[in-house]
């Protein structure tokens, strides 16, 4: 009664995964940033725009933007999603470009007025005290927290199932339909080595910034 | 910005419209039935036949299960529903694109037409009549309680102050809360039998065989067809067995399309062309599933009274093994 | 000629006249020293000669040329002020140092970053900051701190950061070098280094304005001093005059509670 080898069926799943998890890195990180340029903008509208979507995707569960990313189009226009896969991309970039957003917002709002008006007495512009002064202070700072939402994105991955994306839980979970508990449970050792990886990976970083303080 | 907040917007009617789906107790709210209607009258409109001969490809949504669809030792797709499907596109010169979905969103995945049918040993529930096009019933499955061996005896006894599990939605949650009318294939009502017992709800047929084995609950119903696909010697139940003697009823599997999908004609004319040449009888004869084989009206019709009845039913489900 | 003239300037924080139409002027060479109590408008005139602030209304004039003008404020371009506001550098209180780079780059980030737009930059790429280090090894010499250039600030003490700050400032060559409290966040025993880089750059004839608390310092570096009293000047002479023989009897008050203490 049994398929295709569990390892292995799991393996793929979690390539599913991995995948899932570098592309909304790769789309979302800077996504995140545009979105808080957009609610620290000083022209009104743009930022409460922008502060009413980031109260919408954090308010509401990222499991239901999943369905309402997949279903919406064929739903509303009658034109289904092509793309199992690209419809989980969308709503979890969405979703973490939010969080981002707020987190940079925090690091950017956290360095000090001092730091901007030292770089516009000596006469630099608004876009080279940003890049030139501002970044790499922020970034520093968010490394932690940046750390705690990209962990959380690596699990997050998993939801994905619900709209019949083949990723690792889904692939233990038809094993359990046959009768073996185990492939279900050992998931959590591909989920541990990898966020072991990132953890060290981000300690890494966080050393690479101890040369200086802010 | 525009679309973000359209999206915004629609994700609050998409709550209620998943929280329309999930409710499989029959109670169709006013607003439900409107949104649904909406978006059913929409598909109607044009005709799916068209759009699906035109693509030359059907999508199938479905669950791996086995005997349904699972795959084999040699990691091939197979099983009844799999075979009878690919058979049926044979028929109609179409590809099939078989598509694993979240069973909770079947009705959803349909309507957004990310689907075309649900072809995965579906139940007929009156609900289900509402909702969707259904075909004519092609399987029997009965109810089973499954539950640990070295407990059969006691737990056949009495099932009074036990825990009891089944899967949300499904048709043994429907009989043990009474909001499946017990037909005339009942024998035993689920609800009176298990009136004694806690009721506990699982995430799916084989989170309630985890229940039980983790001891959480004595006992499961899920479907028999889905528990056989289960539970076995070389599996993590083989300490678990399969109890048919209660015949809560009979139920039927069936296709789902969308509502008034024209695609239901073309689907039955060539599962009635399969049934006529035999290729129906030898699937069920290939996966064990002769005796709950439904006959088709158009072929015999004398044969269906005979396999209605729940020993036949019951055995038949106890040979699959 | 005088090469700072501020006249009826004026600065509003919404309903609050914080600035009540300042005048004053300010010969090359010299050092003026601005006094008063908290609140008495000292900071935010500094901050609107480094165009921090933006004034209400009134005029600064640089060299005879006007770089402010309250009349036809909404006509200065972001460029035009970034232009403008090099005629002075700024020391702050809290020195405002870049943390991520070293007391040198500390000194030439600005400089590289203005080198770059120069049209030759890219033929003569290294040439030009070779240059800017140099200079900036030599400015840093001055504030006694060459040894300290591969340092990060964090490394440094306080009075230390607030010489590469005053370093940092001097690399612009502004005509006006402008202290806002710059010993006010130091430790006791860590003023004297700074006050001693100020004077040195008195000696000088370095053109500065220093907001200060330290009124003997004060009186000893500087050419004239401001007394400044509720948005408005009180006294502005000498710092024999102002100090020996004020001429307004709340100067004669502020003095005299400062010296108590």
């Amino acid at each position: 009664m049994l398929g295709a080898n569990p390892i292995e069926s799991l393996t793929s799943g979690f390539l599913l995964n991995l995948e899932l998890f570098v592309v909304t890195l790769l789309l979302a990180l800077p996504l995140g940033l545009i979105i808080t340029f957009c609610s620290m903008s000083r022209f009104k509208p743009l930022k409460w725009i922008t502060k009413v979507f980031i109260w919408v995707i954090r308010g509401t569960p990222l499991m239901l933007q999943l369905s309402v990313v997949l279903y919406a189009p064929g739903l509303l226009f009658g034109i289904p999603m092509s793309s199992r896969f690209t419809a989980a991309v969308i709503a979890f970039v969405i979703n973490y470009a939010a969080y981002f957003s707020e987190i940079y917002r925090g690091g950017i709002e956290s360095i000090s007025v001092g730091q901007y008006e030292a770089g516009k007495v000596l006469g630099m512009t608004r876009s080279q005290i940003f890049f030139k002064v501002v970044l790499l202070q922020v970034v520093k700072r968010i490394v932690p927290p940046m750390s705690n939402e990209i962990i959380t994105l690596t699990k997050d991955t998993a939801l994905a199932r619900v709209i019949g994306i083949g990723e690792i839980i889904m692939s233990a979970e038809r094993f359990t339909k046959m009768g073996l508990i185990w492939p279900l449970f050992s998931t959590a050792l591909y989920f541990l080595v990898f966020v072991g990886i990132l953890s060290l990976l981000f300690g890494w970083i966080e050393k690479k910034m101890d040369y200086f303080r802010v | 910005m525009k679309k973000f907040i359209a999206m915004a917007l629609f994700s609050a009617m998409c709550v209620t419209s998943l929280a329309g789906c999930g409710n499989s107790n029959g109670t169709n709210g006013s607003g439900d039935a409107s949104a649904e209607g909406g978006t059913q009258a929409a598909a109607s409109d044009e005709s799916d036949w068209a759009d699906i001969s035109a693509k030359g490809e059907m999508t199938i949504g479905m669950t791996l299960f086995a005997p349904m669809n699972y795959y084999d030792e040699d990691n091939n797709f197979v099983g009844f529903d799999t075979e009878l499907a690919q058979a049926v596109g044979e028929k109609l010169g179409i590809d099939i694109n078989f598509v694993e979905i979240n069973w909770d969103s079947k009705e959803i995945e349909l309507n957004s037409k990310n689907i075309d049918c649900i072809w995965n040993g579906m139940c007929s529930t009156a609900e289900r009549q509402e909702t969707m096009t259904l075909s004519e019933p092609y399987l029997y499955n009965t109810q089973a309680m499954v539950m640990k061996a070295d407990r059969e005896d006691e737990i056949m006894q009495s099932v009074d102050g036990l825990t009891v599990t089944a899967e949300k939605g499904s048709t043994g949650e429907g009989k043990l809360q009474g909001t499946i009318a017990d037909d005339d294939t009942v024998e035993v009502s689920a609800q009176e039998y298990f009136a004694n017992a806690n009721y506990v709800a699982s995430d799916s047929m084989a989170k309630a065989l985890m229940e039980v084995k983790a001891g959480t609950a004595d006992v499961a119903l899920v479907d028999s067809v889905a528990a056989y696909g289960m539970v076995g010697p070389d599996t993590d139940y083989s300490d678990m067995v399969i109890n048919v003697d209660n015949n809560f009823g009979l139920q039927e599997y069936v296709i789902g399309f969308r509502k008034g999908s024209d695609l239901e004609e073309h689907v039955s004319a060539a599962i009635d062309e399969l049934y006529a040449d035999g290729t129906v009888a030898q699937l069920a004869e290939k996966y064990n599933l002769s005796d709950l084989l439904i006959e088709n009206d158009a072929a015999a019709t004398e044969a269906a009274p005979e396999a209605a009845t729940g020993d036949t039913a019951a055995e038949a489900a106890t040979a699959v093994e | 000629m005088a090469i700072l003239e501020v006249s009826n300037l004026k600065k509003n924080f919404g309903n609050l006249e914080v600035l009540k139409g300042i005048d004053f002027s300010l010969e090359k060479g010299e050092s003026l020293a601005m006094i008063g109590a908290s609140g008495s408008g000292k900071t935010t005139l500094l901050r609107c000669l480094n165009f921090l602030e933006r004034p209400t209304s009134g005029q600064i004039r640089v060299n005879d040329k006007v770089v402010f003008d309250g009349a036809d404020a909404r006509t200065l371009s972001e460029a035009e002020i970034r232009k403008n506001r090099l005629h002075f550098g700024l020391v702050f209180q809290s020195f405002n140092l870049f943390p991520q780079y070293t007391v040198l780059k500390n000194c030439t980030l600005a400089k590289e970053l203005m080198a770059k737009e120069r049209p030759d930059f890219r033929a003569n790429k290294k040439q030009i900051l070779d240059e800017i280090k140099t200079e900036g090894e030599a400015v840093l010499a001055s504030v006694g701190l060459q040894e300290k250039m591969d340092y990060y600030p964090h490394q440094l003490s306080g009075g230390q950061q607030q010489r590469v700050a005053i370093a940092r400032a001097l690399m612009l060559q502004p005509d006006i070098l402008c202290f806002d409290e710059p010993t006010s966040a130091l430790d006791p025993e860590l003023t004297g280094e700074v006050l001693k880089v100020i004077r040195g750059l008195a000696d000088k004839k370095t053109t500065m304005v220093i907001v200060t608390h330290e009124m003997q310092f004060a009186r000893d570096v500087s050419d004239k001093v401001l007394f400044l009293d509720k948005g408005m000047v009180a006294e502005y002479g000498s710092p024999e005059q102002v100090f020996e023989h004020p001429k307004e009897e709340r100067t004669r008050q502020f003095l005299e509670r400062y010296f108590e203490q």
